[in-house]
């Protein structure tokens, strides 16, 4: 009786075995060459986990690259590291562009952070497909009426009121530093985790104001309870006709946080080419138009000249906002 | 009025219970597999939700989430294997009664309870919305710092024989929840340079490995000596009034602590859990039942984890912020669908509003149900070989750790969990308060530190924050109780033993105890 179950066991253990090398090796990548690209599925490499708007636009963008394109697509969700996890997954395969990283504009801060051990020339920025401004925001009830008021208030109160947003150096808080050099005042900045715990922070008085995407306040913007004092978009963006920008009160502060594609490099042109030629197809569709709406998103569509060239600036302005916050060396 | 009518047409369609059967199917099956959990089977589902109108859409995934949460039990009675973080807790207590033999009787007092605490939260859902997300609002950093404190507490009474062993335990959680980038500075800590730990430690990659991977060990190494178990028969799912008697105050208990907590975006059902037990414990004539198998340890931690659900809802409805990181998924279907949830909701799309309300409820009840079906399949597996099921924990573990961020990076950790967790039950060291230091870690440190940046760097936060105080005081009192009730015992037993003595009769100091 012992024997039979011993080596019922030891069968067991090896079947398993067994099956979790065969899934490695089926992981493995085969390696293949570009003559009519896709010769096989595509991989969009999604570099959060599943939910976010990040991997909400990948998905779409899949279903689309198969509705529209005709491509078989796979998304694999590799969160992790700040993204970094997402982008060595891309460089450890070959620069064949069957595995396209699906990023944020976080990219730039992440190299600046040391975070993401790699640079922007190790990759092919491909195209920015959305972005989404930060804004300033306050309660209802709050006497601040204009970025004006705001900045008057720090002035006369250095660190008079508690202002914060998500994450500690991150986009946001660059926008308000931004604000702090053209307006010459000194504010804190108070962390959070999540976007939605910002919206709370504000609506429980935890908070006085906050630097964020409008979207994550929506229904609290849209019904008045939370009022946006500017916002960083060159124009009055089309979703909240009502908002005033941070440009038409007198201050440059313009810039979005963009999510798009990108390749290793290395990657030949004429895979490039016909991953462009089916972004193209995506972007014209009807589908595609309405998800940017429903979603609240700008499209800013650079292409990759123009997107290699703002990750660049923008690498290099928030470095130097990271050394004069502290949080680099 | 018409919403109301119109949701429940929507719910009591063809359509609409079919979604409610098979997304309590899918959500007991993901939920019992290790490293599956809610949250990753709602983004499974997305895909499948383009095509279905938005109420349909939210049924499926409410059934989902809410099974899921009560799948996560089956694994942990059955293998010591939490099939999701929030049913740590439930470990402890059913897998010990599992080892009784009483494996059927544990799944069924799971599933009650699961049952009772999602009606229970999603009732509360249905009633409360409003004045409790204002209550929600009320937490500020310095809030949910002493909420995490006072779930700390209960350390105590997870030791087992030893505090300072259990101190040590807790410590070693709190230690390794400070791995990854820092909450306030933003830059990586203790990483040893891995990026891939640059979010902390893999919850339930310590999970996994310290629970199941260490138990599998134990049964192998057991194996040729131990005596085999004995096996009970498999078959009654319901439970019996002498278990209903003693169990409904504390599914009520757990189901409120869920509910409460589930409604604080960061706490929710892993933490709950704990806090729920911890309560029970407390409450319980028989604490000493704890560990060893108590019907009430399991039902207090599934009753909670099942209430966080119509609790995480809370925020979404009345506030369109979602409440964990399972419902920012339903957000993004919603958003799908050119929805954005907020109060503004109840005008604009009523039937779906109401179809989530009443959904929540009746999909506790379909799980049910459905959980009925599944448990004398699932109870079967206790009759296995040990051997069988030593090697199906490895394997559920293995595939459960690289299902978290597809990385073998976490498997290997998890492997090293297991051999630590092996070590710690060989040394007689307890692992719950690893696994409870390691969830509140984070939330304590995180946002004490936001706290004081706030208030610029005054402590005194912490005590004019009515609802951080009102928490650090509790946590005094649950400190303060059991000493001062082991002192009392103590006294009261000597004054006994004094009068007894004097009376001429025997000391009977023992009995008095119990």
């Amino acid at each position: 009786m012992k024997m039979t179950r011993r080596s019922l066991g030891s069968r067991l253990i090896t079947a398993a075995l067994c099956a979790t090398l065969g899934l490695s090796t089926a992981m493995m990548p085969v390696a293949a060459t570009a003559a009519g690209f896709p010769e096989k599925s595509v991989t969009l490499v999604v570099w959060s986990g599943a939910g976010g708007a990040l991997d909400t636009y990948g998905r779409k963008l899949a279903e689309l690259l198969e509705k529209q394109v005709g491509w078989s697509v796979k998304v694999d969700n590799r969160p992790g590291g700040s993204g970094a996890v997402g982008v060595s997954q891309i460089m450890n395969q070959p620069a064949d562009g069957y595995n396209i990283l699906v990023l944020t504009g976080t990219l730039t801060f992440g190299i600046a952070q040391g975070l993401i051990p790699f640079k922007i020339d190790d990759l092919r920025l491909l195209r920015a497909m959305q972005s989404e401004p930060s804004s300033l925001a306050v309660l209802a009830d709050s006497p601040l009426k204009s970025v004006d008021d705001f900045v008057k208030y720090m002035k006369e109160n250095p660190n008079g009121l508690k202002v914060g947003g998500h994450a500690p150096g991150g986009f946001h808080q660059y926008m308000l530093y931004q604000l702090m050099k053209q307006g010459g005042f000194e504010s804190g900045w108070i962390p959070h985790d999540a976007s939605g715990k910002v919206t709370l922070g504000l609506l429980g008085k935890h908070l006085d104001a906050a630097m964020m995407t409008p979207s994550t306040g929506l229904s609290q913007v849209k019904s008045g309870e939370i009022r946006l004092l500017g916002v960083s978009t060159p124009e009055r963006t089309e979703f909240l006709p009502d908002t005033p920008t941070f440009k038409e009160q007198g201050y440059n502060l313009e810039d979005s946080i963009w999510r798009g594609i990108a390749v290793k490099a290395g990657t030949p042109d004429d895979t490039v080419n016909a991953i462009q030629a089916a972004i193209d197809k995506v972007t014209a569709s009807e589908d595609w138009k309405k998800f940017q709406t429903e979603q609240l998103q700008d499209s800013p569509d650079w292409k990759e000249e123009e997107f290699t060239k703002r990750a660049k600036g923008e690498l290099e302005s928030q470095t130097e906002f990271l050394k004069a916050s502290g949080y680099i060396k | 009025m018409d919403g109301i009518i119109q949701s429940l047409e929507v719910i009591f369609s063809l359509w609409g219970l079919a979604m409610l059967v098979i997304g309590a199917l899918l959500g007991i099956v993901i939920g019992a597999l290790p490293g599956l959990g809610p949250s990753i089977g709602l983004s499974l589902l997305i895909p499948f939700t383009y095509n279905l109108g938005p109420e349909l859409s939210m049924l499926l995934m409410i059934s989902l989430y809410t099974s899921a949460e009560y799948g996560g039990s089956i694994s942990a009675i059955l293998l010591s294997t939490p099939g999701t973080a929030a049913a740590a807790a439930t470990v402890i207590d059913g897998y010990a009664m599992a080892r009784k033999g009483k494996a059927n009787e544990a799944i069924s007092i799971s599933l009650t309870a699961s049952t009772v605490g999602g009606v229970l939260g999603g009732l509360a859902l249905l009633l409360l919305a409003m004045p409790l997300a204002k209550l929600a609002l009320q937490f500020g950093p310095a809030g949910y710092f002493a909420v995490g404190l006072f779930g700390l507490c209960s350390v105590a009474a997870l030791s087992g024989g030893s505090l300072m062993k259990g101190l040590i335990c807790a410590a070693f959680g709190l230690a390794l929840a400070t791995v990854g980038i820092d909450p306030i500075a933003g830059t990586p800590r203790f990483t040893l340079g891995m990026y891939q730990l640059y979010e902390g430690v893999p919850f339930l990659a310590a999970l996994i490995g310290l629970f199941a991977v260490s138990e599998a060990m134990v049964m192998l190494e057991n194996r040729a000596t131990a005596a085999p178990i004995i096996k009970d028969k498999v078959g009654h799912v319901f439970m019996s009034m002498a278990l209903w008697k003693k169990t409904w105050r504390t599914m009520l208990s757990g189901s409120v602590i869920g509910t409460l907590l589930g409604i604080l975006p960061g706490v929710g059902g892993n933490i709950a859990c704990w806090v729920a037990r911890d309560y029970a414990r407390a409450r319980d004539p028989h604490p000493e039942e704890y560990g060893h198998g108590s019907a009430n340890g399991i039902a207090a931690p599934e009753a909670a984890n099942n209430a966080t659900v119509g609790g995480a809802l809370v925020p979404l409805l009345a506030l369109g912020v979602p409440g964990s990181p399972t419902t920012a998924i339903m957000v993004g279907a919603l958003i799908m669908h050119g929805l954005h949830p907020g109060p503004q909701l109840f005008t604009d799309a009523p039937t779906l509003v109401y179809a989530i309300l009443f959904g929540v409820i009746i999909a506790s009840l379909v799980q049910y149900i459905a959980g009925s079906l599944f448990l004398p399949i699932m109870a079967k597996t206790v009759l296995l070989p040990d051997a069988v099921i030593a090697v199906g924990i490895m394997a559920f573990a293995v595939l459960g750790a690289f299902a978290i961020r597809n990385l073998m990076f976490d498997v290997y950790l998890m492997l090293g969990f297991g051999v630590i967790g092996y070590l710690m039950k060989k040394l007689d060291f307890p692992v719950p308060p690893v696994i409870l230091a390691m969830v509140l870690g984070y939330l304590i440190e995180s946002n004490y530190r936001t706290a004081l940046v706030s208030s610029q760097g005054d402590h005194m936060i912490f005590v004019t924050d009515p609802i951080s105080l009102l928490f650090l005081v509790l946590s005094v009192v649950s400190l303060a109780v059991p000493l001062w009730r082991g002192f009392r015992k103590r006294s009261l037993g000597r004054a006994i033993q004094k009068t007894e003595a004097a009376a001429g009769g025997a000391p009977s100091l023992k009995s008095m105890e119990e």
